[in-house]
């Protein structure tokens, strides 16, 4: 044994550090435990239960409400009864229960009995077989005894079982009119209470108690907590992190709890049912929550399972105050894949849904489509899928539209000529509105103007040969179709077309004429279609247009250009090339106006013109925007905020920034005027700047498998294609087609006047006519002033428009025709003799007289042989109404019934089919034609 | 208690019984005054048909408004517009007449029950097409271009007016009131007009004309069964 050895340090006060140290990392693990296991989403989850608990006990009162009491009340005291009649029988009772008992044994013996021989029988019966087929007679013979003899055992226990079957029968029946009254009762109290206990095991279901508690508790938690995190894995979507790719997992519903159940539509957020349960998250949907997750839509950190880390994301500085106060919410700065704010989310819709013109029920982001192609951002900017043409007007022959100073003026910024205009500002904006930069840019306005005349051809221009009278011009253009694209004054229904507004402050009469009578011959790939317009027309039209004047234009002066502003701008674009010197003697070479000429044609390289407008010279040039094809997906880091801190860092703020103002983020920054951003302003409103941010934000390099894509079928492509020219020369801005009213419809005030409704027009007219119909429109219904305008479309062009509309009704396209109806003699007569018993041509003349009031116009049904589809011309006489509301043709056969029982048996599609078949071969002058009297004979 | 229950029974079945006895229905009488200058009658060309145009020997005229000799106002539709709720009665069987004959619809103002026919008939030797505008029926436009030619029709809600039309010939339209009752009167030749057979009560009365829009005046059928009321519509 050692000695006892000193000891170093004092002993108790070692043992009281150490308890007190034991204390504090107990404290601290209990406080670790206990924070670890307090998360967020607990929280929510407890709110969820207790708001469903509450919601299922109010619906537990309105169950309860619901039973008639006095009934219960009256089945149960029935119940109360019926068990004490039982209880007081309960001797006759067992004696039954005995009787039933012994019958019951004796029903199992017979069958036992019975089973034995049947047994014997069978297995007899296979011997007696086996000995035969081998021919052994004499064994055969005995087996065939042996059956013999029990066959009549066999019947004999056959009925005693049913006998004794039907005495155990009687028996039970026996005791069952003892107790059939308590269980009938049971039955019906359960029946009017059953939705009680529905709700009742639903409160259950959410109700806290103490055992939950104890398995939501850390460490015991493993077992069957009833809080846990809930989650989505999405088979077919994988998440990429950056070195690994797994499965798409979304815990969104952890929290989310309410968001696919139907009926939860005004509980508090988070736990309300999404706004659209029969598009998105419900099984039947098409867009099933298994299938598709959350985060594939909305954005979004989806593994996350805390308010901020998830990636929220405001619709608004607003919301933001509100979420920080609120939630402690603040924005992931770093995180990539925000969620998308609300307003944005249909920029998700075209993951999946490609290649088409519009996505349905997708407003927002079609909107947004709709604008970009309207004011030309494919022009500068290349994206995938939409190869658009140019929206501007060509300028190959400018020289003879417009003066040089115009062009000056219109360019320093074209909303001061005409607010509505599509053509955006490109001078004079934030960056470049510092003297210098205004000196440089009038310089540039200068040779912009100069290239463009000297690189323009004329054109042979018409003075209008008759005096034009703007009244009548005026109501031409609100009568015969100009506001199907255009406004004019205080119609707009449409705003396809430039405003025709200050025309008098722009062109003169002779380029105004030329362009109205033949838009061709100035611009051969114009939009502009022809109205076949009438000489007169024309000239009414062109006074008309000519008198509205931009006063305060006209009272603009182009800027004063400095000859040295003109020679430092070429200066700098040459120095591109060339070393300074060089350019500086090159310059010195060069007049004035070459070196307007050079500093022209640069500008409109540098700014990109060329992508709206064509310009000779510039035939091949490349678009000078970036690509955008998949700027949705662009790393946020790629993102140039320069100095601008006042905005939210995400995706959709700096993209909704630039289309407000394009020149924002050169703000306070050093940098040379030709470096300059360059991006034009459009003056979008808030809400237009909202749609393109979601279309660009749309635009994103995605994986998804083929399988969750809308994938096109071959007739869904061509359906696109046709849609795409519907969209380029705006038929809708007349014709309601493919589910879009008409736009004119809204300032026309007798429907009736209106240009024709186009639904279900492929079912209704021939491939071959309709072709030949949008080459060379024709007149069909005389009383329309509105005018079908001639397009000038392209073989494809018509091709494709008519297997459009063939689609559109689910027609095979076929421009054969179909087969001439089978026909007789009989049919034949009775179709004419019906023709002229209906009066057809009292209204459906070949060659109607002007002077007829509107009413009595009707298509030619000369036409109507090549025309129409002749399953159609059944249906259409069959019921108009049907097919067209407010029809001003009536129908003949009035509940499908005709009124000639005489005719062809009196059968109403027999008659209909007998009119058809005449239509096929009438023609004109067959009719007997009446003369109208033009006036009363009394007055005359 | 019980006795008072009685007779709560007794007196509401007793007021039950008064407001549907016919025995205490009486009949409202009036008529529609006309003040003011009359509009000039509208001249019909009715040319574009020959079969219209020989049907008059004189000219003929628009019915948009037609003020009597006696200075009254002539198809104007007054109608029990309030008073009636909750009341069925059930449609006549028999059918309104209603006919067009010389290109003219007659009558021009007619009033019907809510599934009560209308015998629509073609008295003329040319197309005619009957096409009703309403708005609370469906729409229909039957062609009836055989003379003498019959066709029935039923209207399925209250509305007034349904405005029907002739395509073929522009100038021809009519009005029919549709009501869930059968108590309307329409101005005749001298202005006057009965609606027949209303339960005693206070009931809101509205009368129509197709220029110069509506007016409602208030009425009692007293217990002696008759009232009267007269309308008076300015030019």
């Amino acid at each position: 044994m050692p000695s006892k050895l000193p000891i170093l340090y004092n002993l108790k006060k070692t043992h009281f550090w150490f308890a007190v140290a034991s204390v504090i990392l107990l404290i601290g693990l209990v406080w670790m435990v206990f924070k670890d296991s307090s998360r967020e989403w607990k929280g929510y989850q407890r709110r969820f239960m207790a708001y469903m608990e509450q919601k299922a006990e109010n619906e537990l009162q309105e169950a309860q409400k619901a039973v008639d009491q006095k009934q219960l009340e009256k089945l149960n005291a029935d119940l109360e009864a019926a068990k004490k009649a039982v209880a007081e029988n309960a001797k006759a009772i067992k004696t039954a229960k005995g009787e039933f008992e012994q019958a019951t044994f004796k029903a199992d013996n017979a069958k036992a009995n019975f089973q034995n021989l049947k047994q014997f029988q069978d297995s007899d019966k296979y011997f007696y077989e086996e000995h035969r087929v081998a021919g052994e007679i004499e064994q055969a013979q005995s087996y065939w005894d042996k059956i013999q003899k029990r066959e009549v055992e066999l019947e004999q226990a056959k009925l005693e079982l049913e006998q004794k079957q039907a005495e155990m029968d009687a028996k039970k029946a026996a005791l069952g009119t003892w107790t059939a009254k308590e269980t009938e009762l049971e039955r019906e109290i359960a029946r009017l209470t059953r939705d009680i206990t529905t709700v009742e095991s639903k409160i259950k279901k959410y109700k806290a108690t103490l055992a939950k508690e104890i398995l939501n508790a850390p460490m015991l938690d493993f077992i069957n907590p009833s809080l846990r995190i809930q989650q989505i894995v999405v088979e077919n979507l994988h998440e990429d992190y950056f070195f690994a790719k797994a499965e798409k997992v979304d815990r969104c519903v952890t929290c989310h709890l309410g968001i696919d159940k139907a009926g939860l539509e005004d509980a508090p957020v988070p736990f309300n049912t999404h706004p659209r349960l029969d598009l998105f998250l419900s099984a039947n949907s098409p867009h099933p929550m298994e299938e598709f997750g959350c985060t594939s839509c909305h954005s979004g950190s989806g593994h996350s399972v805390s308010f901020t880390t998830a990636a929220h994301t405001p619709r608004n500085e607003q919301q933001a105050e509100e979420w920080k106060k609120k939630y402690h919410w603040e924005e992931m700065h770093h995180w990539a894949d925000k969620m998308l704010p609300m307003q944005y989310t249909e920029a998700s819709c075209a993951k999946c849904h490609q290649g088409t013109v519009e996505v349905p029920e997708a407003p927002k982001l079609n909107e947004g489509r709709k604008l970009a192609e309207t004011y030309g951002c494919f022009g500068c900017h290349k994206v995938e899928g939409f190869e658009r043409w140019k929206v501007g007007p060509g300028l190959e022959h400018v020289q003879s539209k417009l003066e040089p100073d115009w062009i000056v003026r219109w360019l320093q910024n074209p909303k001061d000529f005409r607010s509505s205009t599509k053509m955006p500002q490109i001078f004079h904006l934030s960056n470049t509105s510092d003297p210098a930069s205004m000196e440089k840019s009038n310089a540039a306005i200068a040779g912009i103007a100069a290239y463009l005349m000297k690189h323009s051809a004329p054109v042979v221009l018409e003075e209008p040969p008759v005096k034009g009278d703007p009244a009548k011009g005026q109501e031409l253009i609100e009568t015969i179709g100009c506001l199907g694209c255009h406004t004019v004054g205080g119609n707009a229904a449409n705003h396809h077309g430039p405003e025709l507004s200050g025309l008098g402050s722009k062109v003169k009469a002779d380029w105004l004429y030329s362009w109205l009578k033949d838009p061709k011959h100035y611009y051969a790939k114009t939009r502009m279609p022809n109205l076949r317009l009438s000489d007169q027309e024309a000239s009414d039209i062109t006074s008309y247009l000519l008198q509205d004047k931009n006063e305060k234009f006209e009272s603009t002066r182009a800027p004063y250009v400095k000859p040295e502003a003109v020679h430092d701008l070429a200066l700098v674009f040459m120095t591109g090339r060339m070393r300074y010197e060089d350019a500086e003697k090159e310059l010195e070479k060069m007049s004035y106006e070459d070196q307007l000429q050079l500093v022209g044609e640069k500008t409109i390289a540098h700014q990109g013109c060329f992508g709206c407008h064509d310009i000779a010279g510039f035939e091949d040039a490349k678009k000078i925007g970036t690509e955008l094809s998949f700027e949705g997906s662009k790393d946020l880091s790629k993102f140039d905020f320069g100095h601008v801190h006042e905005i939210e860092h995400s995706r959709h703020a700096w993209i909704f920034q630039k289309l407000k103002q394009p020149r924002i983020f050169d703000r306070d920054r050093v940098k040379p005027y030709h470096e300059k951003f360059k991006m034009p302003w459009f003056g979008f409103t808030d809400e237009q700047a909202e749609a393109v941010t979601t279309f660009v934000l749309s635009l994103q390099k995605q994986d998804i498998p083929l399988k969750m894509q809308k994938v096109l079928s071959e007739s869904e492509q061509e359906t696109e294609a046709g849609r795409l020219l519907v969209s380029k020369f705006n038929c809708n801005g007349c014709h309601t087609v493919d589910g879009h009213e008409g736009k004119v419809r809204s300032i026309i005030e007798d429907l009736g006047n209106a240009p024709p409704v186009l639904t279900g027009e492929g079912a209704k007219v021939r491939e071959a006519w309709l072709y030949h119909f949008l080459d060379q429109p024709v007149t069909i219904r005389p009383w329309l002033k509105y005018r079908m305008p001639t397009f000038g479309f392209v073989h494809e062009e018509l091709t494709t428009l008519v297997s459009f509309f063939d689609h559109l009704s689910n027609m095979k396209t076929n421009y054969i025709g179909d087969e001439m109806p089978v026909t007789s003699q009989e049919k034949m007569e009775a179709g004419q003799q019906l023709f002229e018993m209906f009066q057809c041509m009292k209204c459906h003349k070949s060659n109607p007289d002007p002077a007829l009031s509107a009413s009595f116009l009707a298509p030619d049904l000369v036409m109507a042989k090549h025309r129409l589809r002749s399953d159609w011309i059944v249906d259409w006489v069959y019921d108009p109404q049907a097919l067209q509301e407010g029809t001003m043709m009536p129908g003949f056969f009035p509940d499908g019934q005709t009124y000639l029982e005489d005719v062809l048996g009196g059968d109403a599609r027999t008659q209909i089919e007998a009119i058809r078949d005449y239509l096929m071969v009438f023609e004109p002058g067959k009719e007997k034609e009446e003369k109208p009297v033009q006036d009363h004979p009394a007055q005359q | 208690m019980k006795t008072n229950k009685i007779l709560a029974a007794i007196f509401t079945s007793t007021l039950l019984l008064w407001g549907v006895s016919p025995a205490f229905a009486g009949d409202v009488t009036g008529s529609v005054s006309f003040t003011g200058t009359a509009p000039a009658q509208e001249t019909l060309n009715m040319g574009a048909d020959p079969t219209c145009a020989s049907a008059h020997s004189g000219p003929v005229y628009s019915e948009s408004v037609v003020v009597n000799d006696n200075g009254t106002l002539k198809n104007v539709f007054v109608y029990v517009k309030q008073g009636l709720e909750g009341q069925n009665f059930p449609a006549p069987k028999e059918a309104v007449a209603f006919d067009q004959s010389g290109c003219h619809y007659t009558p021009h103002v007619l009033g019907v029950q809510v599934g009560q026919p209308v015998e629509i008939r073609n008295s003329d030797a040319t197309l005619h097409n009957v096409h009703s505008l309403a708005k609370n029926s469906k729409e229909f436009n039957l062609g009836m271009p055989i003379k003498g030619m019959k066709l029935k029709k039923t209207f399925d809600k209250e509305e007034v007016m349904v405005k029907v039309k002739c395509d073929v010939h522009p100038w021809m339209n009519a009005y029919i009131g549709v009501l869930t009752h059968p108590f309307y009167g329409i101005s005749g030749d001298d202005g006057s007009f009965m609606i027949k057979g209303l339960p005693a009560g206070t009931y809101t009365l509205e009368a129509w004309h197709e220029t110069y829009g509506t007016q409602t005046q208030e009425v009692t059928v007293g217990a002696d069964g008759s009232a009267e009321v007269s309308f008076s519509f300015a030019g």
